[in-house]
């Protein structure tokens, strides 16, 4: 049963951890997921995205740590669990001689919901998916979208996405964003995976970042986009010196060569820069937002420590 | 729904398993129609003392004179339950590993299903399979007996096809069990395969081997097959034995499904 004390977390670990031998994908993982919310979990390959939805699922066990859905174990309860969670997998897999409408009613009776479900053939609609032709005819972006169709078969609380988005063209993958907003806004709970920032920037409303099997941080989307960095370059009539910058609180990527200053900042320190900058007789300035993907790299894609 | 995994398997099945079932209906068709010319070939019961004794032990047979003795030799001796052991344990092997080698195993293990029930219900649609395909064998058989004289006693006939098919489930459920303990398709092949052919040979050489006449009744083979049901019918022990054993294999199967890890 759902722990009373916290009704609004859906999903939480504390010091998950899996190792495959001496392969650590997860290590000390601490994390809460609530409801209501769309959090990306995000992290370049092999960095433990699928392992922890794996963990989820119930369909590997923690090393060390826990995790709970709902307040229950999905390693003893996956039944249990599974009847609230909607699961697409990384690399969704079907029977190729049958139809999509097929796997739809083996599925809806698996989960003891109405054959003809009203929520498949609104989705198959908004997706735009032929769900009368052998799976195996269909284009990888096609099966996907069988794929979400599924996940989203008896109106679960909590949709598990691994990667859900690959393989879509942009006017789907904006349809399936509006899917996931109204789910979250219904009240509902959704977790997706992505190797790239922008799969989820305008879906997620927290990112967790997990890089090599650890949680380097989890932060708003708001916060991260005021955080977005501003590329700056500066030309003097007269040479400078790196240290003439040291200091500024945030500034990146600092590059002076003779007369010329090159870096990056995040918004909340260009007046600090600006200061700086004013010490000297300025020729040329040029100052540009970076897109967040950028950002997201500067902050969270380089060595462990690296922030 | 209750058994809808058990529903879903044989529907997906359904295909293999009447292509198997055809194929060995034709096959002891077959036989059935040489048999017209054989019976009238007094040199075929010389070619048969002229075979080693060891292969005479293995087919169980002594006679190709008579209609019992020929279908023994043709059919029951290694023909019959060779292949539908081979059919249950590549639908066996297909179940858990099967479907877990191909990524399938999440259409079934995300639902809220628990894993004991995909297991127990995956072992049922196996034995289901084994004895719809000794059924099609049996019906095959009558149908010979009937068209090309063989005048077969129709409950002996039943008899053997029942213990061909439990002896097919045996094999099957070992096989879905291996799949399920360790998730691999070519382990859930040859474990059963090695174990059917050591056990056929067990109980084919034991007469000729004293020291492995002790250990006979150890093989599914001679459970099912040693008291000759074209002649004797149906044997209760053998029935109960292998029942038994799909019952212990897949009770086994179970803790060895949910104790690992599965690349669903
Ligand atoms: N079943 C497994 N056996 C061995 N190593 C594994 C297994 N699953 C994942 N790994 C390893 O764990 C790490 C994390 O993998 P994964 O969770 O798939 O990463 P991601 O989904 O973020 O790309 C990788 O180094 C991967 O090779
Ligand atoms: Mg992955």
């Amino acid at each position: 049963m759902g722990t009373p004390s916290a009704p609004d977390v859906v999903v939480n670990t504390t010091g998950l951890t899996k190792r495959f031998g001496s392969t650590v994908a997860l290590s000390d993982v601490d994390l809460e997921v609530r409801r209501g919310e769309v959090f990306g979990w995000l992290g370049p390959n092999g960095a433990g995205k699928t392992t922890t939805l794996r963990l989820l699922m119930g369909f590997a066990r923690p090393t060390a740590g826990a995790i709970r859905v709902h307040g229950r174990d999905p390693w003893r309860q996956p039944a249990a669990v599974h009847r609230e969670v909607g699961w697409l997998p990384g690399d969704p897999a079907f029977h190729d001689r049958l139809t999509g409408r097929a796997h739809v009613r083996m599925a809806a009776r698996l989960r003891r919901s109405p054959d003809d479900d009203k929520t498949a053939d609104a989705v198959t609609e908004r997706l735009g998916l032929d769900l009368d032709r052998p799976v195996g005819t269909l284009s990888r972006g096609n099966r996907q979208k069988l794929a979400v169709v599924l996940a989203l078969l008896g109106g679960p609380q909590l949709l598990v996405l691994d990667e859900p988005t690959s393989g879509f063209d942009p006017l789907v993958q904006q349809e399936f964003q509006a899917l996931v907003r109204e789910h979250a806004a219904a009240g509902g709970t959704v977790l997706l995976s992505s190797h790239v920032l922008g799969e989820v920037q305008r879906t997620a409303d927290r990112i967790g970042v997990l890089r090599a099997g650890r949680l380097v941080a989890v932060e708003e989307m708001s916060v991260l986009r005021g955080r977005s960095l501003h590329r700056v370059q500066a030309r003097f009539d007269a040479p400078v010196r790196a240290a003439d910058f040291a200091g500024v609180p945030g500034l990146r990527d600092v590059q002076v060569t003779a007369s010329t200053l090159r870096c990056a900042a995040p918004a909340a320190a260009l007046d600090a820069l600006v200061g700086r900058l004013a010490r000297h007789r300025l020729t040329d300035l040029e100052c540009t937002e970076a897109d967040l993907e950028e950002t997201f790299l500067a902050y969270y894609g380089g060595e462990p420590g690296g922030r | 729904m209750a058994a809808e995994v058990l529903r879903q398997t044989v529907t997906l099945r359904w295909r293999g398993t009447v292509t198997w079932a055809v194929g060995l209906a034709a096959l002891v068709l077959l036989y059935g129609a040489l048999w017209p010319s054989i019976r009238d070939q007094p040199s075929l019961t010389d070619l048969l003392d002229a075979m080693p004794e060891v292969l005479r032990s293995l087919l169980a047979t002594t006679d190709l004179s008579t209609p019992v003795g020929y279908v023994q030799a043709e059919v029951l001796g290694l023909t019959g339950p060779l292949l539908v052991v081979l059919y249950a344990i590549v639908s066996g092997s297909a179940s858990i590993a099967g479907e877990e080698g191909r990524h399938r195993l999440g259409l079934l293990l995300a639902a809220p299903v628990g894993r004991a029930r995909v297991v127990l219900e995956q072992s049922g649609a196996v034995v289901l399979g084994s004895l719809v395909v000794a059924a099609s064998l049996t019906l095959a058989l009558l149908t010979s007996s009937v068209l090309f004289g063989l005048d077969l006693a129709v409950g002996h006939v039943v008899a053997a096809g029942l213990h061909l098919g439990l002896l097919g489930a045996v094999f099957g459920v070992l096989a879905v069990g291996v799949g399920a303990a360790t998730g691999s398709r070519v382990l859930a092949r040859a474990v059963p395969a090695v174990l059917a052919v050591l056990a056929y040979l067990l109980n084919g050489l034991a007469p000729l081997v004293g020291w492995l006449e002790p250990l006979r009744p150890l093989s599914p083979f001679w459970q099912s097959l040693g008291h000759q049901p074209l002649l004797t019918g149906v044997s209760v022990r053998g029935v109960v034995v292998c029942v038994a054993a799909v019952a212990v294999l897949a009770a086994t199967a179970v803790p060895a499904f949910g104790r690992r890890d599965v690349m669903a």
